[in-house]
């Protein structure tokens, strides 16, 4: 019961993160503040991800427990079958993992986009510099 | 009132396309309240041949997302980094006119940089050992160059850019140092076809261990038996990624942290 609650709470509030990025992206005017609502937007999402791997019960890291540069013993069928009951899903976070770096390198094409607009117009006000490019 | 008709339409709009997502993902039975019980079908797959040396597709590491991410989709791996590098480069097209100049902005206060002096020596070993021991622990190339590249940031912030530049961290030094990653990872991935063509056996672009059907590999064991376990491409990988990223994004960081006036100068050009 509490359990079940705690995953709503975590659902509704992520989605509610969601909604809020989406409505600041479209509607504030200031480049600066759609950047950050992108990337929270681009979190939350990568979040969700990772959420969609979890399993119930105990659970532990998509990585075999134990092995070290110099102490390797290679695994029985008992333990890889006791290992992949306890640990996560590793399929998104492999998605994850790239989605993260790449999206921090258009986060910065984005921000080096926006710094030029300002240098060329004096403001980040999308409306302002639509104004000026009419003109 | 035109405008809020268009802004009231949109919110609608938003709304249906996530109450639509949101209902398809539980009705597909993948967002469920509580999480299901077990993994699904492929996941379990994955966890089971990643490091079970009696299967055929194994990968000789501990580390499954890693073995996922550089041998099962490595291919798509090589493609994903091609996409970094293009908006790091599209990036610096933008700034193309400016030189890196070694300004003297002294940074913040006496304590900001003290403090940020003691951390940078801790940062990149944390990074390197992130990278290093990607196929053992959680984490790995990309992983270890971000947080690389937050050293950078933070030198830059509370030292000033001509800490960085002052000490060689040219542009042209940088983008060397990311196409050295880059053509790190392009050797790895056809050193294993290189080596099955010399052998006149059957090989593939991006193989790992060895198949029974393309009998070449990288090995896992660096001095035989009871030595150090590098479970094949995967350790390459990881280094030549922890150096392509870390200087592609400190290369960035740096030109982004450069003075007001060298920025106009260049998009004037």
């Amino acid at each position: 019961m509490i359990e079940a609650a705690i995953w709503w709470y975590i659902y509704s509030l992520t989605l509610a993160i969601v909604v809020m990025s989406l409505y600041g992206m479209a509607a504030r005017p200031n480049l600066l503040k759609k950047l950050i609502m992108f990337s929270i937007l681009g979190d939350t999402a990568n979040l969700m991800a990772v959420m969609l791997g979890v399993h119930s019960g105990l659970i532990q890291p998509p990585v075999f427990p134990g092995i070290s540069f110099t102490d390797h013993p290679l695994p029985g069928v008992a333990d890889l079958e006791s290992f992949a009951r306890t640990a996560v899903d590793p399929i998104p976070q492999v998605l994850v993992v790239t989605a993260i770096v790449i999206g921090l390198a258009v986060l910065v094409f984005l921000s080096y986009v926006a710094m030029l607009l300002y240098a060329k117009y004096g403001t980040l006000d999308v409306r302002e510099i639509g104004r000026r490019r009419s003109e | 009132m035109k405008g809020a008709a268009r802004d009231a339409a949109l919110a609608v709009l938003a709304l249906v396309v996530i109450l639509g997502l949101l209902v398809g993902l539980a009705r597909t039975g993948t967002l469920a309240v509580p999480p299901p019980e077990g993994n699904r079908p492929l996941a379990d797959k994955f966890l089971k041949t990643t490091y079970n040396w009696t299967s055929d597709l194994w990968s000789a590491s501990p580390e499954v997302v890693t073995s996922i991410l550089w041998d099962y989709r490595g291919l798509d791996t090589v493609y994903e980094t091609g996409v970094f590098f293009l908006a790091i480069i599209g990036a610096i097209a933008l700034v193309r006119g400016i030189k890196t100049p070694s300004l003297r902005w002294r940074g913040m206060s006496v304590v900001a940089r003290t403090v940020s002096k003691i951390t940078l020596v801790a940062i990149p070993v944390v990074a390197a050992s992130i990278a290093l021991h990607g196929h053992l622990t959680p984490g790995g190339g990309f992983q270890g160059g971000s947080v690389f590249a937050v050293a950078s940031l933070l030198a830059i912030v509370a030292l000033g850019t001509g800490f960085l530049t002052g000490r060689g961290w040219s542009k042209d030094r940088l983008l060397a140092f990311r196409t050295l990653g880059l053509l790190l990872i392009a050797l790895v991935a056809v050193s294993a076809l290189i080596l099955a063509l010399l052998k006149g056996e059957m090989g593939y672009i991006m193989q790992n261990q060895w198949k029974p059907w393309a009998r070449v590999g990288l090995g896992y064991l660096f001095g035989g038996g009871n030595g150090i376990l590098y479970s094949g491409s995967l350790f390459f990988l990881n280094l030549a990624e922890f150096l392509a990223v870390s200087a592609g994004l400190s290369l960035v960081f740096i030109l982004m942290g450069l003075p007001w006036e060298s920025l106009k100068g260049g998009a004037s050009e």
